[in-house]
């Protein structure tokens, strides 16, 4: 039972993580009918910025992960601009090829830059952990489930109620329309990328700590993150979460009982099957238009 | 039908004679003089990755689909031989097939699903597909070898004798190079290639084209797989070792940067592809850890400066030299009819949401009839040509034509029961001719689309020239005889719309359907396209015009079927319906109906 227990936060605290990977997965698509290949290497930029960062400031990780996330935006508007802007009235395939190049450009600009070698980045809040009966609570999977929990509600929050987000979401249904309307909608495109790009980032952070990060992390993390959005359908930011979560306590719970490599693999083999069956996703409104 | 001998067909350029000599000629004096038994293996390696870029270049580059599962193509290939040849102690003769044959089988398998995804659906659920391959043979370690993978993969051996390494495996290996560039050259040369440039640029434009859209994407899947298979299986041979490294993502991503950087359609652009990125990292020693960093720079220069590769920029700049073939005299093409049948429409009923866009709508045309629709904006009229060519499933009712019924078809399946759509923002692929265009879609309503076809040589040389011959009698016959050469991109709408008649007329329809076709024309045009419409239905052909324009419907069509709130509110002879108080009241509110 107690094990059960400590499974399931870890999972919940994968999820969490891998939630705010695929919110930032959704934004992108939405505003530019594109999938950006180079979510996953983002999310191991934003590892490595928090590693590099530790090293030049000894502060807890929750101190880091603003400077981690301006600078990830930063990151995202210059990808938007190498490899979005130049190629928007061309088929989305060219996207694809262009954010994959970008990944590999990560990839290699990582392993140039820190080398092989696994690094970690600091706990959000480093502490002993709780203690409770004979269930041992750590506080990092507390602290991600918390700033992630955070972000996503943020990014909610700034999507419905804000003219800021209304104007993100009108330029994600219609883009014509929208630019009738007068919203800058290149800004827009922009904003999504950045803060798609973020949001990696903060995983980044906060998966750096637990599981480390290498150069080739990201590969792995974009079928999971688009795994997520396919189980939650691609209109809504909290089927995304869901599947974010569920796939992270999927993970967490068949790797721990049977194998990691099990784990994946019924998880691609369910991408599969999803697809074939319900490719507007199992909690999904209808598919994109533009996807 | 008579026709006078067409004249020959258009020669290759010197410019493409010229570079194929020079290249052949340049690697095979490196390979006989300069190369060391080191710079031979590289070269080796190149000629295997040329075969996986020419495999690539159909679903990716023909096909326009962004598969990630090439790369498990080829590792599957490169196992099926490492696997019979160590364990078996198979020889080449047996292996080399079946490491074709597993891709091959494998894709034919997983095409069922995967290929009906568009888009980024399909990039993700290929690149699912190629982990759940990587993951199965690191594994499968008693049969793979695991992570290590497997050693002592014999060599080549042909009729007895084993060939040694260096240039005679060179040879061999550049060989089946050349056999797969003759046969990607022989297979897309013709207008099967064109067919693969229309079904990359419009969904829309393809099926309207009449074009075997699920055949055409399941082939260039198939023949991608295998040409992987292929290359593997050489590669096993050339470096004696199989590893888990084969499956992995790099070598997917090294695949599509050489078919990028080359060209993603050109048999050139394959080559210098994989030359070029196979070469590169060896003269790039001195970079270092940054060869792969300049490697991804490169990718991206290329897909946003030169989308057309390499060999794009040397084909424009030897284009100059191609001699014009000129237009061939037209063909005179009898339109038999010969498919028209009465088309029956029955309690058709649509549901978008809450809205009752169609309401048991019933409907008859018989084969020479033109029948107009018309209705108020939003009344279903253009929801009801979509359902009766199958771009929208109707949810109740039933729709017949002849004895055939169609409900529960597929677009591809209506158009090709003889059912000819024009849309009202004309689905034209933008780079292709108005000529090639019609003639596509002649040639694609005599089955003459597909591989099979462009094997045989039926797409292609004078057969094209008939294709292209009949193409042109029916651009004259809309009035486009001058306009054969124009690129379809810039053709204003009147003219487009009249594209898309010569299209219809050229798959021989049972039925056309017409959204709007006088819009946009002046007073002396409509009254043109009234009598070619008039013709039309004259041959046997039944048409449903859908039109607000009453001057010009009103004379032209026999019959008119008035649609208001997706119900049908009157039927019957233009003259009654002028007079019918229901329409005046619902369509004109209350005005008389023009003269």
């Amino acid at each position: 039972m107690l094990t059960i227990l400590q499974l399931a936060l870890n999972g919940l605290a994968l999820g969490a993580a891998y939630a705010l990977v695929a919110l930032g997965f959704v934004l992108v698509l939405n505003a530019t009918g594109a999938v950006n290949f180079a979510q996953g290497d983002l999310v191991m930029a934003g590892g490595y910025a928090a590693a590099a960062l530790a090293t030049a400031l000894p502060v807890p990780g929750l101190a880091l992960l603003p400077i981690v996330m301006g600078a990830m935006a930063l990151l995202g508007i210059a990808v938007s601009a190498l490899a979005y802007f130049p190629l928007m009235r061309r088929p989305a395939t060219a996207v694809f090829v262009s954010t994959i190049a970008i990944g590999l450009v990560l990839q290699n600009a990582a392993l140039s830059l820190f080398g092989p070698e696994p690094r970690t980045a600091p706990p959000i809040w480093d502490s002993e952990p709780i203690r409770w009966g004979g269930l041992t609570l750590s506080h990092q999977a507390l602290a991600v489930i918390a700033v992630a929990a955070l972000l996503v509600c943020g990014q909610g929050w700034l999507l419905a109620r804000t003219r800021l987000g209304r104007s993100l979401r009108a330029t994600a249904q219609d883009r014509e329309m929208a630019a009738a309307l007068g919203i800058p909608i290149h800004a827009m495109v922009a904003l999504s990328f950045a803060l798609a790009a973020a949001l990696a980032g903060a995983a980044g952070a906060l998966l750096a700590n637990q599981f480390f990060v290498t150069p080739t992390a990201g590969g792995a993390l974009i079928l999971k993150a688009y795994i997520a959005v396919v189980i939650g359908g691609w209109g809504s930011l909290a089927g995304a979460v869901m599947g974010a979560l569920l796939v992270g306590l999927f993970e967490t719970v068949v790797a721990a009982e049977v194998s990691y490599t099990a784990a994946s693999a019924l998880l691609y083999a369910a991408l599969l099957l999803i697809l074939l069956v319900r490719p507007q996703g199992l909690f999904g409104e209808a598919a994109g238009r533009r996807a | 039908m008579t026709l006078a001998a067409p004249p020959p067909s258009p020669r290759r350029s010197l410019g493409d004679d010229a570079f194929w000599a020079v290249l052949l000629l340049t690697l095979m004096l490196y390979a006989c003089t300069l190369a060391s038994p080191y710079e031979l293996r590289v070269l080796t390696l190149a000629g295997c990755q040329a075969l996986l870029v020419l495999g690539y270049q159909f679903i990716f580059g023909h096909a326009g689909a962004l598969s990630l599962a090439q790369g498990a193509f080829f590792g599957l290939g490169a196992y099926a031989t490492a696997i019979l040849g160590t364990r078996y102690h198979w020889g080449f003769a047996a292996t080399f097939p079946l490491s074709i044959l597993t891709p091959l089988a494998l894709s034919a398998v997983v095409a069922l699903p995967v290929l009906r995804l568009a888009s980024h659906y399909f990039a993700l659920a290929t690149l699912g597909l190629a982990q759940v391959a990587l993951l199965l043979v690191v594994n499968a370690g008693d049969w793979t070898g695991g992570a290590l993978g497997l050693t002592g993969v014999p060599g080549i051996a042909l009729l007895g004798a084993a060939v040694p390494r260096g240039l005679p495996l060179a040879a061999v290996v550049w060989a089946v190079v050349a056999a797969g560039a003759w046969l990607s050259w022989r297979l897309t040369h013709g207008l099967t290639g064109t067919a693969y440039v229309v079904l990359r640029s419009d969904a829309l434009a393809a099926s309207a084209t009449g074009l075997p859209q699920t055949r055409l994407r399941f082939c260039a899947f198939l023949l991608s797989a295998a040409y992987a298979g292929a290359a593997g299986a050489l590669q096993a041979h050339t470096l004696g070792v199989v590893s888990s490294e084969t499956l992995e993502f790099s070598v997917m991503v090294a695949c599509l940067a050489m078919t990028v950087i080359g060209g993603s359609t050109r048999i050139a652009g394959a080559l210098l592809g994989a030359l070029l990125l196979t070469y590169l990292p060896e003269w790039l020693r001195f970079l270092q850890g940054y060869a792969l960093l300049a490697y991804g720079v490169a990718l991206l220069a290329m897909i946003i400066l030169a989308p057309e590769g390499l060999a794009g920029i040397l084909g424009r700049a030897l284009a100059g030299r191609r001699r014009a073939a000129g237009l061939p005299p037209a063909a005179p093409v009898r339109l038999t009819g010969s498919r028209a049948a009465t088309l029956e429409v029955r309690g058709l009923t649509k549901r978008f949401g809450g809205v009752l866009a169609l309401d048991r709508v019933d409907l008859i045309i018989e084969p020479g009839e033109i029948l107009g629709l018309i209705g108020p904006n939003g009344s279903g009229k253009t929801t009801l040509a979509n359902v009766i060519s199958g771009l929208v499933t109707p949810d109740a009712g039933a729709m017949r034509l002849g004895s055939r019924g169609l409900r529960g078809l597929s677009a591809e399946k209506i158009a090709r029961a003889g059912i000819a759509r024009g849309f009202q923002t004309p689905a034209l692929p933008p780079s292709l001719s108005t000529l090639e265009l019609v003639a596509l879609a002649r040639a694609s309503a005599a089955g003459r689309i597909g591989f099979l076809a462009s094997l045989l040589g039926r797409d292609s040389g004078e057969r094209r020239r008939r294709f292209e011959a009949e193409a042109l009698d029916l651009l004259g016959r809309v009035g486009l005889a001058s306009e054969a050469e124009r690129p379809c991109a810039t053709l204003p709408p009147g003219l487009a719309g009249r594209v898309e008649l010569a299209r219809m007329l050229a798959l021989d329809p049972g039925l056309i359907i017409l959204d709007e076709p006088a819009a946009g024309l002046g007073e002396r045009e409509q009254a043109e396209l009234g009598a070619t419409l008039r013709e039309i239905a004259g041959r046997g052909i039944a048409l449903l015009v859908i039109e607000h324009n009453m001057p010009f419907l009103l004379p032209t069509a026999h019959r008119i079927v008035v649609l208001d709130q997706g119900r049908v509110i009157a039927k019957g002879k233009p003259a009654e319906i002028r007079r019918d108080p229901a329409v005046i009241a619902a369509y004109l509110g209350r005005e008389r109906l023009p003269a």
